[in-house]
């Protein structure tokens, strides 16, 4: 019964995967269409170009600023949904939305809210008094707002898994809580957060190994520019293999990642057993 | 003195407010988008947009955008695709989860791990010998060419889901039908299929709104527009760098939302359990 599906990832995963691995140890000529062992030259020139540096901070930022904003963010609206306000299932409804939506699309969204000359954030900016910002075209911007995108987008996933931890844990302890005495505040970090924090720590944890990811936010939104200012490691791969035909350079890339989100995913699996997962409804 | 019963009443207020205001950083960017595909090519420039609309610009946009760039095609390319990739993934998927669940074969929880990280794996590491592959194949240009990999990128989240809710079906349902005669296949087709259909609507769910989405691989495979799903249509309608017509490319992106929002609206109770699979215990 494995069979099928063991043969069907062998042809379209693994094999890929470890052609990757050959690639990157390999030069392709475009006009020959011919592959060349050129042993570590691809890692060589990788390591000692500045861009590749500046994407891996890119990508660094995008994931740590990314990801705690979305994770603080999240756990706050999972603790505020918990009043069961009346209408809260609408906005829920909401929320679930942008997690859905074709990444070009939120790229087009947020391109036309940005735009410099009618878009209307920047005419909230100014009305407010913050003056004009270049929210795509000012190089120590353009990243900032690629993390804001990237956390209106995904900031919903966190409250989603929060909100369900916190849905499950049984009432009595909290009404233990506030019996005491305890004020809200002293409640939330005492009680609540320690009792939401695998949630919480799952839900960062897998954030962090998709932001690592990042391809489809940066194509549609900025790509990758001003010059290499929000361009990350999947959209450094993409472009050299896809639009340069750089395909080994592009391999040893996409290999650096592949370990890096190695490390993440084994990260991960501490965190989540594969087997006898619990299903929360 | 500071009166409880005010104080309450209050706090009971700005919690609407909050409400109101997260559900408005939720919606904003959808109706922003609306807005703008309501709009002639002028009037977009317009800050604030204004909010009187003209029937006949709408019915111009939307006609422009459904019949002279023929996205009905594309948008039964993506239904095509996006089925059966879906179907494919279930069909291989689900067998495999079941024997996760029930044999007990030596290294079963490793391969279980290894096949989950596939889903973290970053794309672009196999995008490239995928595409390679697929055109040394002869199959770019092809539906058949978009679905071998997608089936492979939504298999790994398929069986993940499936062995979760596998484990939660008593063994001892599959022994006393074993006992009455019925084959291990059988056991599976007869009796825990239609006990793990919300298991599998769940993981369908997710392989849908994988597939619905992609285009990291897809936009290379696919290169004549009768063959593009929607997000590779979008992605060529909409790149940064081609200029567009805002009003033109907020009806496409409003074209490409309300497929989304259907979806959404008759599977959000399987969003939400697939998202919360595993991170709550």
């Amino acid at each position: 019964m494995l069979g099928p599906a063991a043969l069907y990832l062998v042809a379209f995963s693994i094999y890929p995967l470890i052609t990757s691995l050959v690639r990157s140890f390999q030069d392709y000529n475009q006009t020959k269409a011919t592959w060349r062992w050129i042993g570590f030259r691809n890692y060589e020139d990788l390591f000692t170009s500045s861009e590749f540096w500046t994407v891996v901070k890119n990508t660094l930022i995008l994931m740590t600023a990314g990801v705690s904003i979305q994770v603080v963010a999240g756990t706050a609206l999972a603790l505020f949904f918990n009043q069961n306000l009346r209408g809260s299932a609408i906005v829920r409804g909401i929320l679930i939305l942008p997690m859905l939506l074709t990444p070009i699309v939120v790229g087009l969204m947020w391109r036309a809210l940005l735009n410099p000359q009618w878009g209307l954030l920047n005419w909230l900016a100014v009305k407010m008094g913050l003056g004009y910002v270049g929210w795509l075209s000012d190089a120590h911007v353009a990243l900032w707002t690629l993390v804001l995108v990237d956390s209106w987008q995904w900031t919903p996933f966190v409250f989603v898994v929060v909100y369900a931890r916190l849905q499950a844990l049984p009432q009595e302890v909290f009404e233990a809580g506030s019996v005491d005495g305890a004020s809200w505040f002293q409640r939330t970090r005492l009680l609540t957060l320690p009792l939401l924090m695998p949630a919480i720590v799952f839900a960062a944890i897998f954030r962090g190994i998709d932001a690592f990811r990042t391809f489809d936010l940066v194509y549609g939104l900025t790509n990758g520019g001003p010059v290499q200012a929000t361009s990350t490691l999947s959209f450094e791969g993409f472009q050299n293999g896809f639009e340069f035909q750089r395909y080994g350079y592009a391999s040893a890339v996409s290999y650096v990642m592949v370990i890096a989100a190695a490390i993440g995913i084994t990260l991960l699996l501490r965190v989540v057993r594969v087997r006898r997962m619990d299903v929360a409804t | 003195m500071k009166n409880p019963l005010s104080g309450r009443i209050i706090g009971r207020v700005i919690s609407y407010v909050v409400l109101a205001l997260i559900g408005l950083a939720g919606i904003a960017p959808f109706v922003y988008l609306l807005i703008l595909s309501f709009k002639t090519r002028l009037d977009v420039l317009t800050v604030p947009p204004d909010l009187h609309f003209d029937w006949s610009t709408i019915e111009e946009n939307y006609r422009t955008v459904i019949h002279d760039q023929h996205y009905v095609t594309f948008v039964v390319n993506s239904i095509v695709v996006t089925g059966l990739s879906t179907l494919i993934a279930l069909a291989l998927g689900v067998p495999a989860a079941y024997a996760f669940s029930r044999l007990r074969f030596r290294g079963a929880d490793t391969w279980a791990s290894t096949i989950l990280s596939f889903r973290f794996m970053p794309p672009i590491a196999v995008a490239i010998p995928i595409y390679l592959m697929i055109r040394s194949l002869g199959l770019v240009d092809s539906r058949v060419g978009l679905i071998l990999p997608y089936v492979a990128f939504s298999l790994p989240l398929v069986i993940w889901i499936m062995i979760g809710f596998f484990d939660e079906i008593p063994r001892e349902i599959d022994e006393s039908a074993m006992v009455d005669g019925l084959t291990r296949p059988m056991v599976l087709l007869r009796v825990l299929l239609p006990l793990a259909r919300p298991g599998m609507l769940v993981a369908a769910t997710f392989g849908v709104i994988f597939v619905w989405n992609e285009f990291l691989v897809g936009l290379y495979i696919v290169n004549s527009s009768d063959k593009e799903t929607i997000p590779i249509a979008a992605s060529s309608l909409l790149t940064v760098e081609s200029p567009i017509d805002w009003n033109i490319a907020a009806t496409v992106g409003v074209l490409t939302v309300i497929p989304i929002l259907i979806f959404s609206m008759v599977v959000q109770r399987y969003i939400v359990r697939g998202i919360t699979a595993g991170a709550v215990r």
